[in-house]
């Protein structure tokens, strides 16, 4: 079907709330306005606009439509259309070649996807051992050596509060929602049925993730029935309020959330992280002016990871850790994998790393807990 | 104009810990994972750009079981016409010479039209580099090395070879002819997992020895694997121990002494 029919970009009113509402379209050529229109003249002058890769898939301008179409859908639906033709940046291919062989975009090895946890004993569900709830891990938080500190904080607390869970090991994979994004929906598929079927085996009641993006593939796009799937924020909460963690240390600081676009706008989820936060002892929570709805995306979306994009100027990430200093902050907080990644690189280029400091929430509950994250 | 391309299914060993098995002879493939040999890539690229620019069609062939079929799948769903995969249960130890022996036979023994036959440079897992001008003797056709570029004339095509040094050589040659195509020549694309699927049920032809009239005492290596192992540890390196302190501060004493700084 043609995306005009598809999308019923007939009804598009041209009102530019969407493009009004882009992260991105102050800095790169993306104009999803404009794309909404063109497309009914026809989709192969659209095709050749590079900037369809500068989509984060925020969903900020389908959050916006007054007539409810899905502008951010529709750039999906172009990369798909890319995909098939093989017309894909030379970065994209690398990830997606290697999230097909390896399990996750980065082509690291399969076989080390479980280091992580290395001297935190953790039930491996694929061999035999049974839990209640999985924790679901992520590419990222398994390989990258930064992120391992949130995987680690997560099991560690967890572990605190005397959870029963386990994890899928070596044989969890890509949770594929940056794939789909991306528009490779067959490979999606693909790493969703494999999941899905490990999954299901391990006969768990409930999931946790530690990112935004598994936890909305898992909690909107896999169709996991009666299986209950939480971020690591609600389900942090629900311990906190049954005195499960009791903080020991205070935390001294000035903190500001970033909400990331996966947990707030695309799943309604901006309290609980802050009501977390708010718990632990001594810490001030501040807000960014543009918080919660209107939060200012990382550009980390949305398979963003792997394409520069036409973006010229200031990152979005620089301008949020420029925000965060006027403000006064010591830390940034945020409970995301890619925002924690794309803030702390922006710390860097701004040379603010002396002053500020990222971190996940996670990372804050176990200071505040007195655990022992590193290795 | 036609093109066989000859594609190799290898590991993917760049973040493996590799182990040899107890033959002494091979490593231990369990649980590795596979992919096209990225020389290969290139040469499919090109031979499917020769395609869409000329007309003609594209042969894909593998010497290899049926989890090997993987490289033609993707062939042909890139567009080529035929598939072709070669395998008997009596090849034990395979060699440059036999896979090229094999490939020579099928081509002929089908009767394969071609103008041009691509391989990659070299394969990635035992990097010999030898069944593209093996397979160019025994079909009796000229052959260029590490080709980076190719420009096609009438009945003729003009390559570029890289060599040492950053030097470029230009060549003419006559076709029919095999080119070992050098990565970097063209940009690969990218093949989608639902293209894959679509040539799911494609057929593909699987022939064995005797389906090429070959006797399995006429299909022996002429090379012989004696032993694999990692090389003996060499001196002159030195592990660094300590806190991130203690060994900067040693690192930079090293550098100090030896006029690095």
């Amino acid at each position: 079907m043609q995306l005009v029919q598809r999308f019923e970009l007939y009804a598009c009113l041209q009102c530019g709330k969407c493009t009004g509402g882009c992260p991105v379209s102050l800095r790169t050529d993306l104009n999803i306005r404009r794309i909404m229109r063109e497309l009914i003249f026809g989709e192969e002058e659209v095709l050749k606009k590079e900037a369809i890769w500068d989509c984060t898939t925020c969903k900020t301008c389908t959050l916006r439509c007054p007539r409810g179409l899905e502008p951010s859908e529709v750039i999906v639906a172009l990369r798909a259309t890319l995909v098939e033709w093989g017309r894909v940046p030379k970065t994209v291919i690398e990830a997606l070649e290697a999230t097909y062989v390896h399990g996750n975009p980065w082509g690291r090895s399969r076989q080390k996807r479980a280091d992580w946890a290395e001297g935190i004993k953790v039930k491996d569900l694929t061999k035999g051992e049974k839990s209640e709830g999985l924790y679901f891990v992520g590419c990222a938080p398994s390989y990258d050596p930064r992120l391992q500190r949130v995987s680690r904080s997560i099991a560690l607390i967890m572990k605190l509060a005397g959870v029963d869970f386990g994890i899928l090991g070596i044989s969890e994979n890509c949770c594929g929602n940056e794939i789909r994004r991306l528009g490779e929906e067959g490979l999606f598929e693909e790493l969703r049925e494999q999941n899905k079927e490990k999954i299901l085996q391990s006969g768990v009641k409930w999931i946790v993730t530690t990112s935004p993006h598994c936890f909305n593939a898992l909690k909107n796009e896999y169709g996991l029935e009666g299986i209950k799937v939480y971020h690591y924020t609600e389900f942090f909460l629900q311990l906190l309020k049954e005195g499960k963690i009791p903080f020991k240390n205070p935390l001294v600081k000035k903190v500001v959330y970033h909400d990331p676009c996966f947990l707030g706008k695309q799943n309604n989820i901006y309290d609980l992280p802050r009501y977390l936060l708010r718990g632990i002892p001594e810490l001030t929570l501040l807000e960014f002016s543009r918080s919660r709805e209107i939060s200012l995306c990382c550009e980390g979306g949305g398979g963003r990871m792997w394409v520069e994009g036409t973006g010229k100027g200031t990152r979005n990430s620089e301008i949020r850790v420029k925000d965060a200093e006027a403000l006064g902050v010591d830390i940034i907080a945020t409970a995301c994998p890619f925002c924690l990644l794309t803030l702390e690189d922006a710390l860097k280029t701004t040379g603010l790393e002396e002053r500020l400091q990222v971190k996940d929430i996670a990372e804050l509950l176990s200071e505040a807990l007195g655990l022992e994250v590193e290795r | 104009m036609n093109v066989i391309v000859c594609l190799k299914r290898v590991p993917d060993v760049a973040e493996i810990d590799l182990q040899v098995d107890a033959s002494g002879k091979s490593i231990k493939t369990e649980g590795l994972p596979y992919v096209l040999n990225d020389w290969d890539n290139y040469a499919l690229e090109e031979a499917i750009r020769i395609k869409e620019k000329t007309g003609g069609k594209v042969y894909a062939l593998t010497v290899g079981e049926e989890a090997d079929e993987e490289v033609l799948r993707r062939a042909l769903a890139l567009g080529a016409e035929e598939a072709l995969r070669v395998w008997d249960p009596s090849l034990r130890e395979i060699d440059p010479y036999v896979i090229a022996l094999l490939l020579s036979k099928t081509i002929k023994d089908n009767a394969i039209p071609f103008d041009l036959i691509l391989t990659g440079v070299q394969a990635q897992d035992d990097g010999y580099a030898q069944v593209g001008p093996i397979l160019a003797e025994l079909l009796s056709i000229p052959h260029v090395t590490l080709v980076n570029r190719l420009e096609l004339q009438e009945k003729r095509v003009k390559v570029k070879r890289e060599l040492e040094g950053g030097l470029e050589e230009e060549l003419e040659v006559e076709l029919p002819a095999l080119f070992t195509i050098q990565s970097g020549i063209n940009e690969p694309r990218y093949v989608s997992i639902l293209g894959i699927k679509r040539v799911a049920k494609k057929e593909i032809k699987v022939l064995d020895l005797s389906a090429l009239k070959l006797d399995p005492g006429e299909v022996l290596p002429k090379i012989k694997v004696e032993k694999l192992f990692p090389p003996p540890v060499g001196k002159g390196a030195e592990i660094l121990k300590g806190s991130l302190d203690e060994i900067s501060e040693k690192l930079l004493e090293i550098f100090e002494k030896g006029g690095v700084i």
